[in-house]
């Protein structure tokens, strides 16, 4: 194969990750969030969001009302909590703090948060209030995660399916 | 996907691109030298646009997004841009140009199309001889089966035949390989069988095409990859 052709053939399958990613980032700058697409990954919101459910977040407007959906990351853990503003404090010149608490839970979120941690500063620890959500598609990546061994399937055949078609 | 692998006759892709690397290689082996500046824009074009991806990708996964918000609008703007440019270099510049280059004989701009689920080979040739700055745009096509064998394997000489036949520059180069129609053959039995129903060729192909689709003077164009 010439070089030409083998670097056209590499351009494509590099653009189309290239483009997924930055479609990503594009939506993450329109939205104000890290991470502007998530997955529900427990029950603690049922029966609102079930495991699987993939919301979408917007974080531009940051006075957060009782009652909204937010997802926030606790500091030194990796894992996004989906769970309802409850309680709200501050707001307008100072740092609006909040409290939250899943629907399915006893109790808020309290216990969950960071070592000495009663509430979230909505700044730094909100990644977005939920404002729409797609039931159950998210499911494939629970899978994903779960199961390891069929990411590096799924890759392979995308790989070779590029490689292989020129259509 | 040489020209000496098997390919499934029944993709007219296989067919095509099968094809699209073999005209290439007939004329670089008659001393046509390929330009190449049309297709290394092109690979510019799409290597900087996934260059600026591939940056912010190991920024913003080094760094995080607190650290990269300023620089991702800009950086996702700008890999559109170039992202646009490139899909408006290979539709509107590039045109499914297979050959683009210059001989003893003349200079020499060809590409190729296919319509959907018909496999004949149709090629728009531009070509000016070589003390004269006029050009002249000829359009020519065959089915694919006149350089496929039924099982699949490209034939290089009928398909040498039929581009030095049809096109005078490369005939010019290459006289060995023109061929004149004396009435013998499949192709000749071909077109007695069309000449009693009263049509030529090129009507039956112009009525295989409306009949595969809307017949539009615009050819259907490929992303080339």
């Amino acid at each position: 194969m010439q070089p030409r052709q083998l670097a056209s053939q590499v351009l494509n399958f590099a653009l189309v990750l290239s483009t997924a990613f930055m479609l990503w980032k594009g939506l993450s700058v329109v939205s104000a969030s890290p991470s502007p697409i998530v997955v529900v990954l427990s029950g603690s919101m049922e029966p609102a969001f079930q495991r699987g459910d993939l919301l979408f977040l917007w974080n531009r407007g940051l006075d957060t009302r009782i009652g909204e959906v937010v997802v926030y990351n606790v500091k030194g853990k990796d894992i996004p909590i989906v769970h309802r503003v409850v309680r709200r404090f501050g707001g307008g010149s100072t740092p609006l703090r909040l409290l939250t608490k899943g629907d399915n839970n006893a109790a808020d979120d309290t216990e969950l948060y960071a070592q000495g941690q009663n509430f979230l500063t909505r700044k730094e620890d909100v990644i977005g209030s939920v404002v729409g959500y797609i039931p159950f598609v998210g499911y494939v990546t629970i899978l994903l995660s779960e199961y390891p061994w069929l990411k590096q399937i799924m890759l392979g055949i995308m790989g070779l399916m590029v490689v292989m078609q020129r259509e | 996907m040489s020209a000496t692998t098997k390919i499934a006759v029944h993709s007219l892709a296989d067919l095509k691109n099968t094809t699209d690397d073999a005209l290439p290689n007939y004329l670089t082996s008659l001393k046509f030298k390929q330009f190449h500046t049309q297709t290394d824009i092109r690979l510019l074009l799409g290597y900087s646009a996934v260059a600026i991806a591939g940056v912010l990708f190991y920024f913003d996964w080094k760094h995080g997004w607190d650290a990269t918000k300023a620089y991702t609008g800009p950086a996702v703007l700008v890999y559109f841009l170039l992202n646009g440019v490139f899909s408006y270099w290979m539709w509107a510049v590039e045109k499914g140009c297979v050959f683009e280059g210059e001989g003893k004989t003349g200079k020499i701009r060809i590409s190729s199309t296919t319509k959907k689920h018909i496999p004949i080979y149709e090629l728009s040739v531009t070509f000016s001889h070589p003390s004269s700055s006029l050009k002249q745009t000829i359009h020519i096509r065959a089915p694919f089966t006149r350089w496929f064998t039924s099982d699949g394997y490209f034939v290089a000489k009928p398909f040498q035949q039929w581009l030095a036949s049809e096109i005078p520059i490369v005939g010019a180069a290459d006289p060995n390989n023109v061929v004149e129609e004396i009435g013998r053959g499949s192709e000749a039995e071909l077109e007695r069988v069309l000449n009693a129903s009263g049509v030529n060729v090129t009507d039956v192909l112009g009525q295989l095409k409306a009949g595969g689709g809307r017949k539009s003077g615009v050819s259907g164009r490929r992303r080339k990859g």
